[in-house]
């Protein structure tokens, strides 16, 4: 039980943190980004790039092997979150505000947004690129933490190191997130923009400016979350967008465009994935769990379409 | 004369908010009755519930003796219970004609069937939307703009293509929501005598307005409101002189407008 | 803006129907005659454009869910669930195939009431991600059915033939395996004009008037006594019905199911396939589907490069015509319009602005003024 949910909480930090920059792009300008599960494997792929290239150096200069991987790691994150705002502010600024600005309907940009992500499905797994290979990066640390004899259940629990150590920095990167829209000027802004952008272009809001750091911001939480996932699971070039299917629902179930609803919903579809196999098991059904969840989900939002946190029609 | 519409004792509450408490009155048949109360009064809320935009939480509305609340708008319309909306409700992308056409919706013989094959009962209805609503254009005044795209009208306009999309269904009974707001004395005055045409016409009218002058002028009896209860109920002339309406409706917006 | 004098809606009827003719030319003796100039090289075009056909049918549904208000990506459900279900009708109860397209249709509709009696209450990004969903559900299922086979290979024998019931009149000869493409390639045309004549027939009705009342304002057409919910499954339920049966002949023509037939990309598909025709036309979607689909069949030579040579192609259309190819018409209309008409349209627009002002002054009592302006200004936008 205890494995169950501690799966459940890992995931959905993980989840949490896609749902969050997918909601902040619809949010601040009622995009539907479909290229953000492929943003998400971008951050994968160039993280693991970086690592492979500069992981070395730190073995050459006689670190421990964990240090090195960790310290390694922190650079790769940082150099990946840093090229992923600047990927994301030049869709914005390139493609996405002239389309809208140029077209009739709201809508146009839904089809942007699938086309870059054709775009980057056709790129990412290119021989000069990334290669058609799925990758994951070795565990940071080795060693797990474990329970032979948990409270509620049988069986121990196990931990492995490197996944507390991810899934911490995850909660790290939410809480960062959470408190830059909250106490800084730029998030402030962003927020007013997401709740009536003229009142907000009334008060003196720069509204490009904030939406191209927005969109930034988006694909940059999209990157670095591939960062820390390849380290745990591999990841293929063309994954993206089974994942933007899954930040769709999160972002869906929490309520589109709030804040609170996207960390919500990546923490209730990460405990429903680890939850409903478990429950099914014993039934030989653990392979109908993702009908299950998609069918639940589907039949929730039809009874309640602003999700849990949203306001009607958003 | 016998009351079409009755309204018996509905409150509608909003969380904690009672906005509208326990209000009660009648329309006689082709009467103008103005229900009117200071802003928050609740008369937006009451003219959904007559017009079952809106479910009451407790009480009912009675066209000719039969209960409509809690029926879907739609039904409510086919029994000649009517709203109009506010200016800004319109297809944007429509001409004026078009809309007033596609108002004629309740008076169609033929059904979606009829219409895709165009049965003769499907053209003789077209045929007919397309000449009553010619007729109405031009009692209203709107002919000269029967073409133009509705979002392109100006304002008094579209406040009667609004009224002209009501009269198309063919209503017994018309709900008009605040037709005066925003008009000078001219554009009222000229809107007042078009609310009085429709009662020519035969219809029944209830309007709520904000508007004390124009409502004085026009309405046959009064209903005030405020805080969500009925305060008075009478000809302009009783409403007039009644100090509780002065007390909570002219005293208060005496104060707004500063004098 | 538009202005319409009396005798451009005869002259386009006549244009219409002269594009109609020239169509059918086109498809039934134009394509078969080159096709025939090389048979070898070209045959394959017959596979292609049957697909093209098919997939137009289904944009053509979407196309209507938009013309509802809905923007619906959830086209591949009805397609997916329309080619298993005529494909065990066939292989498990013996039906003959070209009924089992028409059970494949009704029993699309008849789950899109069930599935459209929740879900059609929800608008703009709510609908589109739940029908999204739903198609994520298709695939499950399909994987998860034995009558599906687990959604792995389940082959279909060509179609038989069809005879008038009683008799021994055949009016569909049995499709042969050498015959099948050239035999799909009939029908599938046949059934893309249907579609979109019905579809053209529908829009121009009273019936399209009424789904355009809905798509500008559902509340203001309910309170003149519209049906609403009635009306948006009838709709639903025609573009499910029209995506069941392309479903169920794509599904034919492959003569192979499997779950990847009809994948959420294929929904997403159906949509860029309005967009890039324009939402505006009842043409848009086959004309969306036959540019993308053909340009993307040209673009296979490419190899590797295929996919992204195409999104950038995406892209930049996107760039050039953001509201859709058939925007073209309408810039083509601005420049070919009869003079007179456009000195009527230019001063018309001359005299906008002067009512605009004529109704701020008209506004003298500067409370109400203040009150109404923004509203209005919202109205307007």
């Amino acid at each position: 039980m205890e494995q169950v949910i501690a799966n459940g909480l890992f995931t959905g930090a993980q989840y949490a943190l896609i749902a969050l920059g997918l909601t902040l792009i619809f949010g601040l300008m009622n995009v539907l980004n479909f290229a953000h599960g492929q943003m998400f494997v971008l951050g994968a792929l160039f993280a693991y790039t970086i690592f492979n290239h500069i992981v070395e150096l730190g073995w050459f200069l006689g670190m421990t092997p964990w240090l090195a991987n960790i310290l390694t790691f922190m650079v790769a994150l940082v150099a990946t979150l840093v090229f992923l705002a600047f990927v994301g502010a030049l869709f914005e600024r390139f493609l996405f505000r002239t389309v809208i600005k140029r077209s009739s309907r709201d809508e146009s940009t839904m089809l942007l947004a699938a086309a870059t992500a054709f775009l980057l499905d056709a790129l990412l797994p290119m021989k000069h690129v990334f290669g058609e290979l799925s990758h994951s990066l070795p565990a940071l640390i080795e060693g797990s933490f474990s329970i032979e004899q948990p409270w509620f259940s049988d069986t121990p629990f196990y931990m492995p190191y490197s996944k507390v150590f991810i899934g911490g920095l995850a909660l790290f990167l939410i809480a960062g997130f959470m408190a830059f829209m909250q106490y800084t000027k730029p998030g402030r802004a962003m927020r007013a923009l997401a709740q009536d952008k003229i009142a907000a272009q009334l008060m003196g809001v720069h509204v490009d400016r904030f939406t191209m750091l927005g969109f930034a911001l988006g694909a940059m939480l999209a990157g670095g979350i591939g960062a820390l996932i390849v380290t745990i699971t591999n990841i293929g070039p063309t994954a993206g967008s089974s994942f933007s299917i899954k930040a769709f629902i999160m972002v869906m179930i929490g309520g589109a465009g709030v804040v609170g609803g996207a960390i919500a919903g990546g923490f209730v579809l990460g405990m429903m994935e680890s939850i409903v196999p478990t429950l099914l098991a014993p039934y030989d059904l653990a392979n109908l769990s993702d009908l299950i969840i998609f069918a639940a989900l589907m039949i929730f939002l039809s009874f309640r379409p602003q999700g849990l946190m949203g306001k009607p029609w958003g | 004369m016998s009351e079409i519409l009755q309204v018996k004792s509905i409150t509608k509450k909003f969380g904690g908010l009672t906005a509208v408490n326990g209000v009660s009155f009648g329309v006689k048949e082709k009467e103008i009755l103005s229900v009117i109360g200071p802003n928050g009064a609740g008369k937006s809320t009451l003219f959904k519930l007559i017009s079952s935009f809106m479910k009451p939480s407790d009480g009912e509305v009675l066209f000719n003796g039969k209960r409509i609340s809690n029926q879907a708008p739609h039904i409510v319309a086919r029994k000649g219970v009517v709203r109009t909306f506010q200016e800004t409700t319109i297809f944007k992308n429509m001409t004026v004609k078009q809309t007033v056409i596609v108002a004629h919706h309740l008076r169609s013989k033929a059904n979606l069937w009829g219409y895709f094959v165009s049965t003769p009962n499907a053209r003789n209805d077209e045929k007919h939307f397309g000449d009553s609503a010619d007729e109405i254009l031009e009692f209203l005044g709107l002919s000269s703009m029967a073409n133009e795209q509705a979002s392109n009208l100006p304002h008094g306009h579209l406040r009667a293509l609004g009224i002209a999309m009501g009269l198309a269904t063919n209503p017994k009974i018309l709900l008009l929501d605040e037709p005066f707001a925003g008009m000078n004395h001219d554009e009222t005055m000229k809107a007042v005598k078009m609310v009085r045409d429709l009662r020519k016409r035969g219809l029944t009218v209830l309007l709520v307005e904000h508007d004390m002058h124009a409502v004085m002028t026009i309405s046959d009896r009064i209903v005030v409101l405020n805080f969500g209860t009925k305060i008075a109920e009478g000809t302009p002339e009783q409403i007039q002189k009644n100090p509780a309406v002065i007390e909570a409706y002219l005293g208060h917006e005496d104060k707004e407008i500063g004098l | 803006m538009k202005v319409k004098p009396h005798t451009e809606s005869g002259l386009k009827t006549w244009v219409g129907l002269a594009a109609l003719v020239l169509a059918m030319g086109l498809f039934y003796f134009g394509i078969p005659a080159l096709i025939a100039q090389n048979p070898e090289v070209y045959s394959r075009y017959y596979t292609t454009l049957s697909g093209i056909a098919l997939l137009s049918m289904a944009s053509a549904g979407v196309w209507l869910t938009f013309y509802i208000g809905r923007i619906n990506i959830g086209q591949g459900v009805f397609c997916l669930f329309g080619a298993y279900i005529s494909g065990i009708l066939v292989v498990n109860y013996g039906m003959n195939f070209w009924y089992s397209a028409i059970w494949a249709g009704v029993i699309c509709s008849l789950l899109s009431f069930l599935i459209g009696l929740p879900i059609l209450r929800l608008r703009g990004v709510y609908f589109a991600m739940v029908t999204l969903i739903s198609t994520q559900v298709a695939t499950l299922v399909v994987q998860n059915l034995a009558i599906t086979k687990q959604g792995r290979s389940f082959a279909l024998p060509p179609p038989a033939a069809l005879t008038l019931p009683g008799t021994d009149i055949v009016v569909i000869p049995a499709f042969t395996l050498e015959g099948a493409a050239v035999g799909f390639y009939f029908a599938a045309i046949t059934l893309m004009i249907l579609t979109f004549l019905g579809l053209y027939r529908l829009v121009n009705s009273r019936i399209g008037q009424l789904c355009k009342s809905l798509q500008q304002n559902e509340e203001l057409a309910s309170s003149l006594g519209v049906n609403i919910v009635w009306l948006r499954l009838v709709a639903y339920a025609i573009s499910c019905f029209v995506g069941g049966v392309a479903g169920a002949f794509y599904g034919a023509q492959q003569a192979n199911l499997n779950v990847s037939l009809f994948t959420v990309q294929d929904s997403v598909n159906f949509l860029l396939y309005c967009f890039m025709g324009g939402l505006n036309y009842v043409v848009g979607p086959l004309i969306g589907t036959i540019t993308l689909r053909l340009g993307w069949d040209q673009l296979s030579p490419t190899g590797e490069y295929q996919l992204a040579i195409y999104a950038l192609a995406l892209i930049i259309l996107m760039f050039i015509l953001p509201n859709g190819l058939m925007s073209l018409v309408e810039e083509g209309k601005k420049w070919f319009i009869r003079p007179n008409h456009r000195q009527k349209l230019q001063s018309m627009s001359a005299q906008k602005p002067v009512k605009t002002v004529a109704k701020s002054a008209a506004k003298k009592r500067p409370k109400t003024a203040a009150k109404t302006a923004p509203k209005s200004n919202k109205g307007r936008k």
